[in-house]
């Protein structure tokens, strides 16, 4: 036979593929036979070629259809098994609801919770993403590097210069917009109100995708007096939408020669999307002032964001070498220039950001006018939560059902006797459990639907159900519910098909001896449950601390108004004014905003502080003492040309042993030099997210006012608010007036992190309590299966303290269990979480104690109800019935 | 139409496995065609129209022996049933009433 020539192997392999099976011995039998004949009569190539051809005359659909067996259908489809397996499923259900009660709730629990943080992270990773001109947008940032070649920071910041040097000197960027907020004063009738006002270069809107809803986007921003207002701005100015044309009175708020001055609405916006890092009601062409694009200086005055279109497929990186060619080449003379004035030696480097990147970015995050910038962290941690819950809930399932097999043992001895084989077991028991998981699935749906007002307010977006009309979050809430259904079903149908019929028939199963998997899954549960206690204890202790930390300086009763350009005359009336009402205590005013700056003291050495500018009244004002030297006071009138305050960790940061007299040096300011005259006790001028700086107080004259501090007597808020509101238009009629208590500023710091505690107490508080439903519902499984044994003990005069212990002592010992793997991994992610605080708690022991105590308590609770049940059960009824 | 309809090509392979008596297969069936009428005979042909044949009940088939040539697979062998035959009888008979009823030679049809 091996010299014999052989028909083609893939022809006959294809065939058996594709014919019949009952046919296809004949076929291929046939097929052999004619190709030996075609071999004697025209020789083997030929043969083979005819063979093919034979062969492809097979594939027919009469030679595929598969013969019917004359058995019953046993596949796992067949219409009869199904309806027995929903017969089945639904009696279970019914029969046992705790169970089913238990499993349903944990479970919808559980999607709703992951569905809420699908929702979320969808929104938070489609930030900014709606722009059509992404990913070609950038952002341009910048590294600073020090002579020794490290870095020593990044900025996300530019100026005037960036945006249209950049664009003219690198070809493959398409246009350059700069994009600076402002407040600005606008007048309405006899009314003026401060509102955001965005400045932003013509191509705004050809670089981002903000849908108008009258206007032209291409030229809307071409002449300088022209205004783009959002839908709502319209309705709230005008009281229509139909505004193009009409004209808005604007001036500058810090600008004190600013006159109210008309600007022709060129545009109408719809409302900015929420997920957009850019959100604008006002938005104005940006103007540079003459002689701004000259002065080579402005390269290092960054305070506005520069974003940039590159060329389709650009390189990046190449495009970022150029940015620097243009400004080693542009700056060399700037650069000179700071370096002998201000002993500036930090190189600058220009490096490029992609726009989608912000908002989640922690080193160069959205900010100076961009909203809605988010830590990653928190996402995370609710991630983690979500998941928590959600795999509690799945465990739960599992256990439940793998203890309750004992019921259904009979049931999986018979079907396996008359024939049922284990895929369609698995099969039906995984179809039960994607059954429930499907009336989970519409319950989690319902319930999302119920605390979605609620979750957007504590988590500060306005998500929505119809989010869902989004292929990738289906698909997304698809694999969520595939995945539940085959993590809660998988273990059980294993486990529940693998039961030997005899042994199940001749009902001497012992299911209730060792069972590793059902201890180390509550384990498990309770790992996660206390490590979750533990981390919302710790959280919420610090949060309490920083709330409630002193701040080193009283704000109680403490009114501050904006008023920008505050001129020392102003200042000094207003002050008279005000104290005409008895109850109007002392009045302060200081900069606005924050200020920080740079000098040199010892001769050479060069310090960073914040630079506040206020005067003698202003100290007295918030509490906070001096403890060597003296304040400024109105007795030393050279106060505001030669002297200065400086607090503690200016000190100690300068080094001094004796302050008093000592020289700041503000080389860059014609070498101006200051003597300290006092020295303030350190208060937290800033959040607690920051370490208490360098402070120096100064009252020189060409420093403007901001802001001033009204300090009014307890329990005359009424009267003495209207007399400040009074003066104040009285005395400055152009300037809109908005105040705000200090403690209640203070407090809405914490707003954030009052949220995220809410969030987390409230995700713990469901992982305890959906693992304890599933301790109740284990703890109940168990007093059932030893109903006997308990009659038998009560009989032989067991007390019903002792039934009781014993049914709770096992499940608490697993509790205790689990601490042992609870404490470390709390520990090492509590001390990692709490570095982010420069102020922060100790972690005590105390809370793991407390963590401790309420897991044990709340799974005593749980066990407890059922174990004294159980204990209490006359031994009578037990026993009859064997 | 009393009888079951059968294509001309069905009523070939029905004759000819009635002449082969109990040895029609596949290939057999294939050739012996092949030899009678001269054209080309494909085996899927042959076998669809066994398996519609069998269907109609007019063949009924059983596995026969397996050969070397045929990679130790086993023959399907065919023999007509009485259904069949009668349905060839009939089939036969109405050729010949035909036949018979031509007296004159043919008149064949001149195009004019």
């Amino acid at each position: 036979m091996k010299n014999t020539p052989q028909p083609p192997v893939w022809a006959d392999k294809i065939l058996s593929w594709i014919c019949a099976p009952h046919l296809i011995e004949i076929i291929l039998g046939d097929l052999h036979e004619e190709f030996h004949f075609k071999v004697r009569k025209s020789g083997a190539r030929k043969a083979r070629l005819l063979y093919w051809r034979e062969a492809i005359g097979f594939i027919k659909p009469r030679y595929m259809k598969r013969q019917k067996s004359s058995y019953p259908n046993t596949s796992i489809i067949s219409h009869d098994m199904l309806r027995s397996y929903f017969t089945i499923a639904w009696r279970t259900l019914a029969q046992s609801k705790v169970y089913s009660l238990i499993n349903v709730t944990g479970l919808s629990i559980g999607l709703a919770a992951a569905m809420l943080i699908l929702l979320y992270t969808k929104d938070e990773v489609s930030y900014d993403q709606f722009h059509s001109n992404n990913p070609n947008i950038y952002r341009i940032t910048s590294r600073f590097i020090s002579p020794a070649g490290a870095q020593t920071g990044v900025g996300g910041n530019t100026g005037f210069l960036q945006g249209p040097k950049f664009a003219a000197g690198v070809p493959e960027i398409r246009a350059a917009v700069r994009f600076l907020g402002t407040q600005s004063d606008i007048k309405k009738g006899n009314e003026i109100k401060s509102e955001e006002v965005f400045h932003a270069d013509t191509a705004f809107f050809s670089m981002f995708s903000f849908p108008f809803v009258s206007g032209n986007p291409q030229t809307a921003l071409r002449e300088p007096k022209s205004v783009v207002i959002s839908e709502e701005m319209a309705m709230k100015h005008f009281g229509q939408k139909d505004v193009l044309g009409k004209s808005l009175l604007m001036k500058d708020s810090y600008d004190k020669d600013a006159r109210f001055e008309p600007y022709t609405v060129t545009g109408v916006t719809r409302k900015s999307p929420q997920n957009s890092s850019i959100k604008f009601e006002i938005l104005v062409p940006f103007l540079t002032k003459k002689g701004e694009m000259e002065r080579g200086m402005n390269w290092f005055n960054t305070f506005l964001n520069t974003f940039v279109l590159l060329d389709r497929g650009s390189n990046v990186s190449l495009v970022e070498k150029k940015m620097n060619l243009v400004y080693n080449a542009d700056a060399k003379e700037a650069m000179k220039e700071a370096a002998e004035k201000y002993g500036e030696n930090n190189k600058t480097e220009y490096t490029l950001q992609p726009f989608t990147d912000m908002h989640l970015s922690t080193d160069l995050p959205a900010n100076n006018g961009l909203t809605g910038h988010n830590n990653p962290q928190l996402s995370y941690i609710l991630t983690g939560i979500a998941l928590f819950i959600l795999l509690i809930a799945c465990i739960n399932f599992v256990n439940l059902t793998v203890a309750r097999s004992l019921k259904r043992a009979k049931e999986i001895g018979v079907r396996k006797v008359v024939g049922g084989g284990r895929m369609q077991l698995v099969a039906q028991f995984l179809g039960e459990s994607f059954l429930l998981c499907l009336a989970a699935f519409i319950f989690a749906l319902m319930l999302v639907q119920v605390t979605l007002p609620t979750f957007n307010e504590l988590a500060n977006k306005s998500l929505a159900l119809s989010y869902l009309f989004d292929i990738k979050l289906i698909l997304g809430y698809l694999a969520l519910f595939l995945t539940t259904g085959l993590l809660a079903g998988f273990y059980p149908a294993i486990i529940l098909s693998g039961y030997n019929p005899v042994k199940t028939l001749y009902n001497r199963i012992q299911l209730s001896g060792k069972n590793y998997m059902q201890t180390s899954l509550v384990v498990l549960q309770f790992t996660i449950a206390s490590f979750l206690i533990i981390g919302t204890l710790t959280i919420n202790s610090q949060f309490n601390y920083l709330i409630n930390k002193d701040l080193g300086y009283s704000d109680d009763n403490l009114l501050t108004v904006n008023k920008s350009n505050l001129t020392r005359e102003q200042a000094h009336l207003l002050r008279q004014e005000l104290q005409k009402d008895p109850n109007v205590l002392a009045v302060a005013p200081k900069n606005g905003g924050r200020w920080n700056t740079r000098a040199k003291v010892n001769g050479n050495t060069e310090i960073g502080f914040t630079y506040e500018t206020v005067d003698p009244e202003f100290l007295p004002i918030i509490d906070v003492p001096i403890l060597k030297g003296r304040n400024f006071s109105a007795d030393f009138p050279a106060d505001s040309i030669t002297s200065v305050l400086v607090n503690e960790t200016f000190v100690k940061e300068a080094g001094w042993k004796d302050p008093i007299g000592q020289v700041v040096d503000f080389w860059y300011d014609n070498n101006k030099k200051y003597a300290v005259v006092g020295v303030v006790k350190d208060y937290h001028y800033a959040d607690l997210s920051e370490k208490i700086g360098s402070q120096l107080f100064t009252m020189k004259a060409r420093n403007s006012y901001g802001r001033f501090f009204v300090k009014i007597k307890p329990g005359t808020e009424s009267g003495s608010l209207q007399h400040v509101a009074n003066t104040f238009r009285r005395l400055f009629p152009l300037d809109p007036y908005t105040y705000k208590f200090l403690d209640d500023e203070n407090r809405e710091r914490y707003e954030a992190e009052e949220k995220w505690r809410q969030i987390l107490l409230f995700g713990t508080a469901l992982t305890i309590f959906i693992s304890c439903i599933g301790l109740f519902g284990l703890a109940t499984l168990s007093a059932e299966r030893r109903t006997k044994e308990i009659g038998v003990r009560k009989v032989m005069g067991a007390s019903i303290a002792s039934i009781a212990r014993l049914l709770t002592a096992n499940f608490l010992k697993l509790v205790c269990i689990s601490f042992v793997f609870a404490f470390p991994l709390a520990y090492y992610s509590v001390a990692k979480w709490l570095q982010n605080y420069p102020y922060r708690i100790s972690i005590s022991a105390l809370i793991f104690l407390e963590a401790a105590l309420l897991a044990v308590l709340v799974a005593f609770v749980t066990v407890s109800f059922q174990s004294i049940r159980a204990a209490l059960m006359n031994p009578v009824k037990s026993l009859r019935s064997e | 139409m009393n009888r079951a309809y059968l294509g001309e090509f069905e009523e070939i392979v029905l004759l000819t496995v009635a002449a082969l008596d109990g040895g029609a297969y596949g290939v057999v069936l294939g050739h012996e065609i092949a030899g009678q009428t001269g054209r080309e005979v494909r085996l899927n042909q042959v076998h669809s129209a066994l398996q519609r044949l069998e269907e109609k009940g007019m063949v009924k088939s059983e596995m026969g022996e397996p050969t070397a040539e045929r990679g130790g697979r086993r023959k399907r062998l065919y023999t007509v049933t009485a259904y069949g035959q009668n349905t060839l009888h009939q089939v036969r008979e109405v050729r010949e009433n035909l036949w018979s009823r031509i007296v004159k030679p043919f008149k064949l049809a001149v195009e004019l």
